[in-house]
């Protein structure tokens, strides 16, 4: 055999099992060895690369607009199924810990909410969520203040809260939703002022992030107010902040 | 040439998630206010729903294939930019004409074929007149064989082809060549399943991947020679001086 000939098998055969001749070929000639060699290390290295790489989030939202824009998605799922994104996003800073606080955290966000909300009536919302919601009139920003709204009613409460009943976020504007946990975050500072511990500052990198995916939701529904996918990711945020909130002030409460 | 997500919790590398359910204690909460999901979804239940426009079914094919697909935009055209362009269109076309596919090749087969027209396009599109794609997949006599020079010295390359040069060559070679030898040796597909994807002969794509092979060791060899030459200038003119 050849050298020549060493191209045409490596040609059709490939690195695998190489055949007799040419293996006694090889053996005797340090040219075809040094391509043999090289090839082989060619392929291992390139077996090292990544056969997979995550793509940005964006373009499946990109994408599924595009889809619903051409009517290709017929039936409406919603967002039953969680995403990636959504599901490392909650699994991220929801860790498990935080179901038992979450009861207790969200009868507290509704007293604070009692507090904050001023006793004006509002637009004709919807339902009244809790027994504490319950002593003021209906009309107020019940359906702005997601926290206890949207449990349902066989959680397992941590320390006797009233379950909440199940309730459809209102499609009610975002904005007195956001308005009123931005107000409930301004009295979080004030309530931590002992506040420097780990979780403290957990809690606040937490509240960081999910301001930031807060804002890209919102933005995303300016751009396109159909984006029902935005939309349920957005309200199911507000959820989060608004235990988020609870949990930073029950802190807050026992460092003060 | 790696993408980073802009989202928490969410790595490169991560395992590729087949059920579009969500789960863990984390989420249960949320998951609890939801309807009932299906136990499990296969690929082809996922199809069969997807062809009768089911959102979540269009996601959960996405969720299958995303990653390889980004990896080989990403691959063939060295940029995220473009990667997540060509991977968007690709999808689009998928999904666009999802309603035609019979099931005769295997879906990624089918997915993979339609991400490597839209990717050869893009390049089509950006080549000069002049720029060769040849080298794709007719076997051209002249260029059968990136030329061994016998009797220049080779450089062995066992243990000097690290990822960062190994990449860098792999962005300089033919479009097809490059299709080839990254749906092959990266990805790590058969040469029937390349075959099927780019529409050749089982023995044209060994032969591709042959070239490629070769090619890359040329140019990972011409790579280590420049470093070389760097490195004595370097050693020469200590204070910079040039030489």
């Amino acid at each position: 055999m050849h050298c020549k000939e060493l191209e045409s098998v490596l040609e059709v055969e490939g690195l695998g099992q190489l055949s007799k001749d040419t293996r006694l070929h090889v053996a005797t000639c340090g040219e075809c060895q040094g391509l043999l060699a090289d090839l082989n290390s060619i392929t291992a290295a390139a077996k090292t690369l990544p056969a997979e790489v995550n793509p940005p989030d964006r373009i499946w939202i990109s994408l599924r607009a595009q889809l619903e824009a051409e009517g290709l998605i017929k039936e409406s799922v919603g967002v039953s199924e969680k995403t990636s994104w959504w599901e490392s996003f909650v699994a991220a800073w929801m860790p498990r810990t935080f179901a038992a606080v979450t009861a207790a955290a969200l009868v507290l966000a509704a007293a604070v909410y009692v507090k904050r909300v001023p006793q004006n009536g509002g637009s004709d919302s919807a339902k009244k969520q809790t027994p504490v919601e319950n002593s003021r009139p209906a009309q107020t920003q019940v359906a702005a203040v997601p926290p206890v709204s949207v449990l349902p009613a066989n959680a397992a409460p941590a320390q006797g809260s009233v379950p909440a009943k199940t309730k459809e976020l209102a499609p009610s504007p975002s904005e007195s939703a956001s308005f009123t946990l931005n107000q409930a975050e301004l009295d979080v500072p004030n309530m931590q002022l002992a506040g420097n511990s780990q979780v403290d500052a957990s809690l606040r990198q937490n509240l960081r992030t999910l301001n930031a995916f807060i804002a890209e939701c919102e933005l995303r529904l300016k751009q396109n107010p159909q984006d029902e996918l935005a939309r349920e990711y957005l309200y199911t945020a507000y959820q989060q902040k608004a235990d988020l909130l609870a949990a930073m002030m029950e802190s807050g409460r026992g460092d003060n | 040439m790696c993408a980073a997500s802009v989202i928490p919790g969410t790595t490169l590398g991560a395992t590729r998630r087949i059920r579009p359910i969500s789960s863990g204690a984390a989420t249960g909460q949320l998951a609890r206010q939801r309807p009932a999901q299906p136990v499990a979804l296969t690929e082809a239940e996922a199809i069969r729903l997807a062809q009768a426009g089911n959102a979540a079914a269009f996601e959960f094919l996405y969720q299958l294939h995303g990653r390889r697909v980004y990896a080989l935009c990403l691959r063939m055209v060295g940029n995220p930019a473009d990667a997540e362009d060509l991977m968007q269109e690709a999808f689009l076309q998928l999904f666009r004409k999802i309603g035609t596919f019979r099931g005769e090749s295997a879906f990624s087969t089918w997915l993979h074929r339609m991400t490597v027209n839209v990717v050869l396009m893009r390049l089509r599109k950006k080549s000069l007149p002049t720029d060769s794609l040849e080298e794709t997949l007719e076997p051209d006599a002249e260029n059968s064989a990136p030329k061994r020079d016998v009797g220049a010295p080779d450089l062995r390359l066992t243990g000097a082809v690290d990822r960062v040069n190994l990449e860098r060559c792999i962005e300089k070679l033919p479009p097809g060549y490059r299709t080839v030898f990254v749906l092959h040796d990266v990805q790590g597909y058969e040469h029937n399943e390349i075959a099927g994807i780019m529409g050749c002969s089982v023995g044209n794509s060994k032969s591709q991947l042959h070239k490629a092979r070769t090619r890359l060791r040329e140019l990972l060899q011409e790579e280590l020679r420049q470093q070389a030459r760097e490195e004595r200038k370097a050693a020469k003119s200590p204070t910079g001086s040039l030489d």
